[in-house]
């Protein structure tokens, strides 16, 4: 028989092994230490996980209701972080209707220049025809 | 007569009470175990909080309609499993919350238990073999995942984990098969 599969090794761990593959464990060291790791890599993660649950409920109770705190900072920071790009756009929107701002502006004072320009105000420019002719 | 009264009130009362006392001690017993479960299944101390007191609530609203058909750890574990399914279906749209809040390998297997029989080197190793098992473990599928927890944490046995789960024992195995597959794949060792 070949090293055991990863199959076999499953069925040790969950404790029903068949008797070919408890006679292959008994011959075998390589596939008895790979069991033995295997197993205790199990056996540490038990342990790892009971302990650090303790640990975390010790927190739990230490800080009353942080999942209120914790989901309102969620929320706040999400609420800020649109207010955010909502200021961001209107700035944006602000500074391109600045940009067009000189053009509007240059066509207002070729207006007042072309008004300040005349000789004679735009009412009296009938009678200047008048006397033009003379 | 006011005696009397008093009496059959305190009669009326009395079988509240005492169920709300043996569901305190019930409370006590199991909460740690569930809460244990919600917090492995989850990683976030918040939502394993919460997952753990909705169950013990849901438990005493069902309490009336326990069977005994299993014992009280498997039904409350049941409880669970079908809460902790229904957080994790609606976690997948809290894209933020799974961001940050999960626990990391590190945080966990730092508490492994240490063993003065251990070498420094020896227990190095444990630690790190402990990180990829909870890390391939936060990687199964989600079925994979509560069995394999039900199995190596809470140490059901398999008719337990198919009572807890509502599967049957053929497909735990099968499922368990798979998660310890990856598992050793993880660790390192050859599918």
């Amino acid at each position: 028989m070949t090293h055991l599969s990863s199959e076999h090794l499953s069925e040790c761990i969950l404790g029903q092994p068949d008797r070919r593959i408890a006679g292959h464990l008994e011959n075998c060291p390589a596939c008895r230490a790979e069991l033995g790791n295997f197993r205790e890599a199990l056996s540490g993660f038990r342990g790892a996980v009971r302990c650090w649950s303790q640990n975390q409920a010790h927190v739990a109770l230490a800080v009353p209701r942080p999942s209120e705190s914790r989901s309102w900072s969620a929320s706040h920071q999400l609420a800020l972080a649109l207010l955010l790009a909502g200021v961001c756009i209107l700035a944006s929107i602000v500074w391109r209707g600045g940009e067009n701002a000189p053009a509007g502006d240059a066509v207002l004072l070729n207006q007042v220049d072309a008004q300040v320009s005349r000789a004679v105000p735009s009412s009296m420019e009938p009678l200047m025809k008048l006397v033009a002719q003379e | 007569m006011q005696l009397s009264a008093a009496s059959e009130l305190e009669r009326a009362i009395r079988p509240d009470v005492a169920v709300a006392q043996d569901f305190e001690a019930l409370v006590q017993l199991y909460r740690p175990k569930v809460f244990r479960f919600a917090l492995a299944s989850l990683r976030d101390l918040d939502t394993a909080e919460s997952v753990t007191q909705d169950c013990f609530l849901r438990a005493y609203q069902a309490r009336d309609g326990f069977r005994q058909d299993c014992s009280t750890q498997t039904w409350l574990m049941r409880i669970a499993v079908n809460l902790i399914r229904d957080q994790i279906r609606n976690r997948r749209f809290q894209f933020w919350r799974r961001a940050s809040l999960t626990a990391k390998p590190a945080d966990v297997a730092g508490h492994g238990i240490a063993d003065r029989a251990r070498s420094p080197e020896a227990q190095a190793l444990l630690n790190e073999q402990v990180a990829a098992v909870w890390e391939a473990a936060g990687k199964l599928p989600e079925r994979q995942r509560t069995v394999f927890l039900l199995r190596f944490v809470e140490d059901l046995d398999l008719l337990e984990i198919a009572c807890a789960t509502g599967m049957k024992e053929g497909t735990v195995k099968t499922h368990l098969f798979r998660a310890l597959r990856a598992v050793r794949v993880r660790l390192g060792g050859v599918a």
